[in-house]
C-alpha cells in the first residue's frame, strides 16, 4: 500500500494513499469538525464544515472528499477557515429552527456542539420563518423538517446501508426537503422503519418518540448485547436510564449486523403491553392467587413425584439462553420426561447450521427460499436489497405466496417454476440460497442442481434455536396425550396452537414473565424474568455463540431460569 | 473611580432572564461596591436617567410597538447595549407566532381559546402596544454590543459578563456561559 506525506497544522503525516484529507487527519489524532460525514456513509462534502485551507489551491476544499497528496500542506483552523466555518453555522441557524431551548436533541446535537466550539453568540440574518410539515405518520419516529439541516446522512443510510431507497432530496435551493418515495407521508411510504436513518441523524430532526426529551447521553447507561428478535442475533446498544429501556441502538462494530437493526429488534420488542408477573401463582378454586416462592415450588414438585416420566412434557422457549437451556435439558432430562423440546418447530432441514451471513455482502445472486424476510430475519432482507440495489446483484424468490421482498425482483418463481429459478441461479458467478423454514419442499431439488456451485445459508426460525438444539432439546414437539406440561415460556408470545396441544395436560406450569393465553391455562405460575434481564449467551443460525448482557434489573420476588430449575432439582432430589 | 450605572428593561417576557440576573445571589453584594443599578422591572425607577447609563440591558423579544420604542429608549440612553437571553438574542419562544396572521394569534387568544368565556373580545384600546406582524430579535431594531443567549443565561455567565464590562472589556463567553437552553 502506497504512502503519502503531507503536512497538516505544521504535522507532518503519512497516510495511506487513497485517503482524504479527513480520513489522514483522523488518523493522527487531528479534529476537522464535521456535520454530513459520518463512519459508515460515503462522504459528499454538503455541509462544508469540514473545509480547510489547502496551499497552492484557490479556494478552501473540503477535507471529507479532497484526496490527500504527496507535498500538500494543510490548515486546519487558520483563521480564515474559522471565519468560514462561523459564517456557515450562522447561515445554518438562520435558515430553519434551530431553536435549542425546547429541542429534545439539546445537549446531544452536533450543530449545537460546532456552535459552542466556535463561540456562536448570534446569528447574521433574521429567519425567514417559513413553516415546514412535521411528519408524525410512522409508527415509532418523528420527522421534524424544521430541524433539519439538509445533511442527507438518513437519505444515504437508507440507500447505501439499508438499500431500501425510500428517502430522497425534493425540490431545490431553499425548497429542498427530505421526502419519502414522490412525496408522501412517512407512513405511507416503503419505509421499513428499520430506524437507521433515526440513527445518524446529526440534530433533533429525527425523533424516537419513546425516549425523547427523557435523557441526555451525560444522564443514560448504554449496555451492549445481542437481539433476540430472531436468529441472526444483531448486536445492539441498550439505552437505559433509572432501571427503564429509553431505545435500542445498532452497534456498529457488530460483526453480523455492523450497526443495521430491524423494526422488530429496535422498536417492536420495547411495544410489549401484556402484564408482568411479578409473584408465584397457584390455581386454586379455579382462579390463580399469589403464592410464595417456596409454596409454588412444593407444588410442582408434589405433582411431578407423583407421575411418571411418561407422563410430562417439557417445552423451552428459543429465547432462553444458553445457560438456561443447558439447565432445562439436564433437570427435565434426570427427571425421566417423556418429551424434551422447544416451544415451536424446528424443521430437520435447519437442524445443522450452515453457511456464513458474511457472504451476503460479496454475492451476486441471491435465491431467496422458504422465508418472507420482511416478516423475519429482516436484517438478512436487508443486506440482500442492499446488494440488489448498489452491486448490481440479482434476486431470484421461490414463494408461491406473495413474499414481501416481491417488490425488489422481477424474478419471482413458485415452486412449479423451479427450474426456472435454478435456470438463472446457474448463471451467476457467486450465488447463495438463502433457505428459511418453509423450504423443505424445494431445498433438496435446489442442493441437487446447485450444490456444487451455490453457498448454502440457513436461517432457523426462532431465537436461540440453535442454543436449544445444542443442549439436546429436540426441535419437534408431538402431542401424545401428556398429563403433564413445563413451559419456559418465558417473554415468548406462546401460539396458540401449541395450547391446543397441550389440552390433554392437566397440570401445567408456566415459567414465564407476562399473563397471557399461557397463565390463563397454567395451574403454577413461576415469575421469571425477561430478555433485557438476562445474561448469558445465545447461539445465531450461523453456530456463532454470542453475549447477552442484561440492561435491567428484574423486579424484587422474580428470579431468574437457572435459579428456578435449580430450585427444582434440589427439591426432586 | 466612580460607580458604572446600569439599566435594565424587559419586552416580551417570561422574567426567567431577570431571575438569572437575581440568581447571581449574594455577590449582589460585591456588585454594588462598584455599579449603580438605575431603572430596572424590579426596582422603582421604570424608564433609564435622561443623563444616560453606562449599560443597558434588555431582556426579551420586540413584539409589539410599544417595546419598539422602549428598546429605542434603552439604545439611546445607554453607551454599551446588552441583549440578555434567547428571545433579546436569537427572538427565541415569542418567534412561535411569526408562523400566523397576526389577527389569527389575537383571535385565539382572546376569542376562541378553551379558556375564554362567551363575553371574549380582542381589546383594541389606543392606550395599547400594536403587535408587529413579525417578533424580531433585538438586534433587528436597535444595535447590540454584547450578545448572552441563553434560556434563561447561567447567572455566572451574567456575573462573567459584568465583571468584564468592569475591567473594561468586552466579554467573549466560552464554555459552560455558553448555552442556548
Amino acid at each position: 500500500m502506497a504512502s503519502v506525506h503531507l503536512t497538516i497544522d505544521g504535522q507532518e503525516i503519512v497516510a495511506k494513499s487513497g485517503q482524504t484529507i479527513l480520513q489522514a487527519a483522523e488518523a493522527a489524532g487531528i479534529d476537522i469538525p464535521t456535520l454530513c460525514d459520518h463512519p459508515a456513509l460515503e462522504p459528499i462534502g454538503a455541509c462544508r464544515m469540514c473545509l480547510v485551507e489547502v496551499e497552492k489551491q484557490r479556494a478552501l476544499q473540503p477535507a471529507c472528499t479532497f484526496q490527500a497528496t504527496d507535498g500538500m500542506v494543510v490548515h486546519t483552523e487558520s483563521e480564515k477557515v474559522v471565519e468560514t466555518r462561523k459564517f456557515l453555522l450562522e447561515l445554518l441557524f438562520s435558515e430553519r429552527n434551530h431553536y435549542c431551548m425546547y429541542c429534545q436533541m439539546s445537549g446531544d446535537c452536533e450543530l449545537q456542539d460546532l456552535a459552542y466550539r466556535y463561540g456562536l453568540d448570534s446569528w447574521l440574518y433574521p429567519r425567514p420563518y417559513t413553516p415546514l410539515p412535521v411528519d408524525a405518520t410512522r409508527q415509532y419516529f418523528v420527522m421534524d423538517h424544521n430541524r433539519c439541516i439538509l445533511c442527507r446522512r438518513c437519505i444515504r443510510a437508507c440507500q447505501e446501508i439499508v438499500g431500501n431507497y425510500t428517502l430522497g432530496m425534493g425540490g431545490r435551493g431553499s425548497d429542498s426537503m427530505i421526502v419519502a418515495d414522490m412525496n408522501v407521508p412517512f407512513g405511507e411510504s416503503s419505509c421499513i422503519s428499520d430506524g437507521t436513518c433515526l440513527q445518524v441523524c446529526p440534530t433533533g430532526a429525527l425523533m424516537d418518540r419513546r425516549s425523547a426529551y427523557r435523557g441526555h447521553e451525560t444522564e443514560v447507561e448504554h449496555t451492549k448485547s445481542t437481539c433476540t428478535a430472531c436468529s441472526i442475533g444483531c448486536s445492539m446498544n441498550v439505552v437505559t436510564r433509572d432501571n427503564q429501556i429509553l431505545r435500542i441502538e445498532g452497534d456498529w462494530d457488530g460483526a453480523v449486523n455492523g450497526g443495521v437493526l430491524c423494526v422488530a429488534g429496535r422498536f417492536d420488542i420495547l411495544d410489549d403491553v401484556r402484564k408482568r408477573v411479578t409473584k408465584p401463582m397457584i390455581r386454586r378454586n379455579g382462579a390463580l392467587e399469589a403464592a410464595t416462592w417456596d409454596e409454588a415450588i412444593d407444588t410442582v414438585v408434589g405433582k411431578l413425584k407423583a407421575m411418571d416420566g411418561d407422563a410430562l412434557a417439557a417445552l423451552a422457549s428459543s429465547r432462553a439462553t444458553n445457560k438456561a437451556l443447558s439447565r432445562f435439558a439436564k433437570v427435565f432430562g434426570q427427571l425421566g420426561a417423556a418429551s424434551v423440546s422447544t416451544t415451536k418447530e424446528i424443521p430437520a432441514f435447519l437442524e445443522e447450521a450452515e453457511g456464513s451471513l458474511s457472504v451476503l455482502d460479496d454475492s451476486d445472486l441471491y435465491v431467496v427460499v422458504g422465508d418472507d424476510l420482511r416478516e423475519d430475519h429482516r436484517v438478512v432482507g436487508i443486506m440482500i436489497q442492499r446488494g440488489v440495489m448498489n452491486r448490481g446483484a440479482r434476486l431470484v424468490i421461490i414463494d408461491d405466496e406473495p413474499n414481501g421482498m416481491d417488490e425488489m425482483t422481477i424474478h419471482k418463481f413458485g415452486t412449479a417454476e423451479l427450474d426456472r429459478a435454478i435456470d438463472i441461479a446457474q448463471r451467476a458467478e457467486i450465488p447463495v440460497v438463502v433457505y428459511g423454514p418453509s423450504a423443505g419442499k424445494v431445498l433438496p431439488k435446489l442442493r441437487e442442481a446447485l450444490g456444487d456451485k451455490a453457498q448454502f445459508v440457513g436461517l432457523v426460525p426462532g431465537s436461540n434455536a440453535r442454543g436449544a438444539l445444542e443442549a439436546g432439546i429436540s426441535g419437534t414437539f408431538e402431542a401424545n396425550g401428556y398429563s403433564a406440561a413445563y413451559v419456559m415460556a418465558i417473554d415468548e408470545l406462546v401460539d396458540p396452537a401449541l395450547l391446543d396441544k397441550l389440552s390433554s395436560a392437566e397440570f401445567v406450569v408456566a415459567q414465564t414473565s407476562y399473563m397471557d393465553a399461557l397463565t390463563e391455562r397454567a395451574d403454577v405460575v413461576l415469575p421469571t424474568t425477561m430478555w433485557a434481564e438476562k445474561s448469558s449467551s445465545s447461539t445465531n443460525t450461523e453456530g456463532q455463540v454470542q453475549p447477552l448482557q442484561a440492561s435491567l434489573r428484574a423486579p424484587t420476588g422474580v428470579k431468574q431460569d437457572t435459579e428456578i430449575l435449580d430450585m427444582l432439582a434440589a427439591k426432586l432430589g | 473611580m466612580g460607580k458604572i450605572t446600569l439599566a435594565t428593561d424587559w419586552l416580551d417576557v417570561c422574567s426567567g432572564c431577570h431571575m438569572s440576573i437575581l440568581d447571581i445571589d449574594e455577590r449582589i453584594v460585591e456588585l454594588l461596591k462598584y455599579v449603580d443599578i438605575t431603572s430596572s422591572p424590579i426596582t422603582d425607577l421604570k424608564h433609564p436617567p435622561e443623563s444616560g447609563v453606562d449599560v443597558g440591558i434588555l431582556t426579551g423579544a420586540v413584539s409589539n410597538t410599544h417595546q419598539v420604542e422602549a428598546a429605542k429608549l434603552m439604545r439611546e440612553r445607554c453607551k454599551i447595549l446588552i441583549s440578555l437571553g434567547d428571545c433579546a438574542v436569537f427572538g427565541g419562544i415569542c418567534t412561535m407566532r411569526n408562523f400566523f396572521d397576526k389577527e389569527d394569534v389575537l383571535e385565539f387568544a382572546y376569542v376562541k381559546s378553551m379558556s375564554t368565556d362567551a363575553e371574549g373580545a380582542v381589546p383594541r384600546s389606543p392606550a395599547l402596544g400594536v403587535l408587529l406582524d413579525r417578533v424580531k430579535a433585538v438586534d433587528e431594531v436597535v444595535k447590540v454590543d454584547v450578545h448572552i443567549p441563553g434560556c434563561p443565561p447561567p447567572a455566572d455567565a451574567i456575573w462573567y459578563a459584568v465583571t468584564e464590562l468592569l475591567q473594561g472589556r468586552i466579554p467573549v463567553l466560552t464554555g459552560d456561559n455558553l448555552t442556548y437552553e
